[in-house]
């Protein structure tokens, strides 16, 4: 069985998010970027089958700048058995259908029986990536997966509101998104990292997928115009002073409630 | 000029809020800039749905009306959408975003090569132009999306606007669907396995957050103030996520709604799935060393501060004050 993962670099949870000159995403210099973490699931997922089941060959894909081949070696590091690094300025600016389309393009490529992708990426929460790829590719999908069994078929629990969950099965090749918590991430081992230096990454233009002028910012459908901090609102009374002044403020308050 | 589509969830048998709230922003666009608002209204037995939908300003209703729309499924669902679009040829198509129009709308988008505006919580028509408010960076920054090209497909947020909730005579237009073969198939739906610790009937709730690091920290830092203020625990989802603590302490869309007398949210950003689930709180003490941080939004008092030196501090103060 071949598996695809998608995975995106993104900013990492703690990295500080100034707005860039043109005011249209973050400035990126100096920033700390990580695998998306709904992805880690994604790739963990595929990693866990690919253990339990032999001959199973795991590639995951990414698209960005050069700093992306950090995140494709963890992977590798971590079990993936190659990756496909889409290195192009010509994808900059896709919007999820164009990021869609280059990642439907190398699917085509690989023809894998399953793919995993994060349900959204931590840093735009469009969480549209997955499923428009299933779209593209023709193939069904399901998002949010909390589950994943493969006795046969394929049955997911994906995770409704309230913490309520449906399981669906969904007939091969299919494409499921994963939610956090799916399943406790492993780390690249030091042997695993070795060996990944020796597993290929394959870079690809947006020319060699043959869609040069059909993804990128120009062929966009939509487009952020503006990207800024929230104006405040109403918002809380900060509370100014000392440690010691602040704790004291917060106890006359909860005092105030009648809580204490 | 197209339609505007709304793309309508039953929900035990009846149209649900959050599609009226859909019908709100639709009429809205509308008004604006001179479209019709339609609806699509699926499942099995919804006729009566549709009927009140397209009396209460969801306009023309299709109502597709099988079997194998029963329970949400993306084959059939989709193919129900498929038709609707045929009929109603929408410049804008509108689905609520909540688990199924995570699943359904980018395929919609897909399928009609059109720009996607997922999670927003606002649409501005701007000089006849569609412009699309949204926060990106779990709610830390916000945006403008401006689509390039027409149909456009958005999802919008439950609870960004009201409900629609006056009378608009419409119609209701049974919608013939070809559902062919399912790739997926529903199984069943399960509710969450019974709870240990209600946090529903909690008086006070100390949640923590991600910062916290390490399960032993929710023991150090958050539990002894919960225990003062004879209060319960809280969580935000990667604390669960991790394994820090059982699903049954996570607050938000896919935890618990709670609404405590306090809320106390220690190294919490403020994500929007998090805000759900306590703003309804009657009193949100809120403790981030981020002054930006969302979550004091939400809060009435805030402390901008570690929570590690703050927390244990205040946990020695309630206890002093209590005698
Ligand atoms: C479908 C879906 C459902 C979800 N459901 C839920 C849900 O039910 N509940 C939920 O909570 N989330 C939910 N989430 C996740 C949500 O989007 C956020 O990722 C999550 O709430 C963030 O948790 P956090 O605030 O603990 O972490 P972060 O967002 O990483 O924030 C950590 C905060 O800690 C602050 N901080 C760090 N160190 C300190 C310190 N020493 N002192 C003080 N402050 C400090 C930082 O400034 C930051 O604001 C859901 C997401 C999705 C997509």
């Amino acid at each position: 069985m071949k598996i695809m993962v998608c995975i995106k670099q993104v900013p990492h949870q703690d990295a500080r998010l100034d707005v860039n000159g043109a005011g249209t995403w973050i400035q990126e210099e100096n920033i700390k970027f990580e695998i998306n973490p709904y992805d880690q699931n994604a790739l963990e997922a595929a990693l866990q089958l690919k253990d339990k089941e032999a001959g199973t060959e795991v590639v995951v894909v990414s698209i960005g700048p050069e700093r992306v081949t950090q995140s494709l070696r963890t992977a590798l590091g971590m079990g993936a058995d190659r990756a496909v690094h889409v290195k192009d300025g010509a994808a900059d600016g896709s919007d999820s259908l164009g990021t869609a389309k280059i990642l439907a393009a190398v699917a085509k490529a690989e023809s894998p029986d399953l793919i995993f992708a994060g349900f959204m990426s931590d840093d735009g929460n469009l969480a549209a990536t997955g499923p428009m790829l299933a779209t593209l590719l023709g193939i069904p999908h399901t998002t949010t997966a909390v589950s994943f069994q493969k006795n046969g078929a394929i049955q997911v629990e994906r995770e409704l509101e309230g913490g309520a969950l449906e399981v669906v099965e969904l007939n091969t090749p299919c494409l499921v998104t994963t939610q956090t918590g799916m399943n406790q991430v492993r780390y690249a081992s030091l042997k695993g990292i070795m060996a990944a230096k020796k597993k290929p990454i394959d870079v690809k233009t947006v020319a060699d997928l043959g869609l040069a002028g059909q993804v990128g910012a120009d062929a966009a459908k939509i487009k952020i115009e503006k990207l800024y901090t929230p104006p405040k609102g109403q918002g809380a009374e900060i509370l100014s002073g000392s440690v010691d002044e602040v704790v004291g403020k917060l106890v006359g308050k909860i005092k105030e409630l009648g809580l204490l | 000029m197209g339609s505007i589509l709304v793309i309508a969830e039953i929900q035990k048998g009846k149209v649900r809020e959050a599609s009226y709230e859909l019908v709100s922003f639709a009429r809205k666009i509308g008004a604006a800039t001179n479209r019709e608002v339609k609806s699509l209204v699926m499942g099995q037995g919804i006729s009566a749905a549709a009927e009140e939908l397209s009396k209460k300003g969801g306009g023309e209703v299709f109502a597709a009306d099988d079997a194998a729309l029963a329970n949400y499924n993306l084959d059939a669902a989709f193919a129900a959408v498929k038709a609707a679009i045929a009929a109603a040829s929408p410049d804008v198509v509108l689905v609520s975003n909540t688990p199924s129009g995570w699943d359904l709308a980018p395929r919609i988008a897909a399928s009609l090569d059109a720009g996607f505006a997922p999670d927003c919580f606002n649409v501005d028509v701007e000089g006849g132009e569609l412009v699309f408010l949204r926060r990106f960076f779990n709610g830390k920054l916000d945006s403008r999306l401006r689509p390039t090209s027409l149909p456009v497909v958005a999802t919008m947020q439950p609870g960004a606007t009201a409900a629609f909730d006056g009378a608009a005579e419409g119609k209701m237009t049974p919608l013939a669907v070809s559902i062919g073969s399912l790739g997926t198939k529903f199984v069943e739906t399960k509710v969450a396995s019974a709870k240990g610790v209600d946090l529903t009937k909690a008086d006070v709730i100390v949640s923590g957050g991600r910062s916290l690091g390490g399960p032993e920290k929710f023991q150090e830092v958050i539990k002894p103030l919960a225990d003062a203020l004879g209060g319960a625990m809280g969580a935000s989802r990667p604390v669960v996520d991790a394994g820090w603590l059982p699903h049954e302490y996570q607050v938000g869309s896919s935890g618990q709604v709670v609404s405590p007398k306090l809320y106390v949210a220690c190294g919490i950003s403020g994500a929007i799935q998090h805000l759900v689930g306590m703003k309804a709180s009657n009193f949100i003490i809120a403790i981030n060393k981020d002054a930006d941080a969302p979550i004091f939004e939400v809060a009435d008092l805030g402390v901008v501060g570690d929570l590690f030196e703050v927390v244990p501090k205040l946990t020695e103060a309630v206890k002093a004050a209590k005698g």
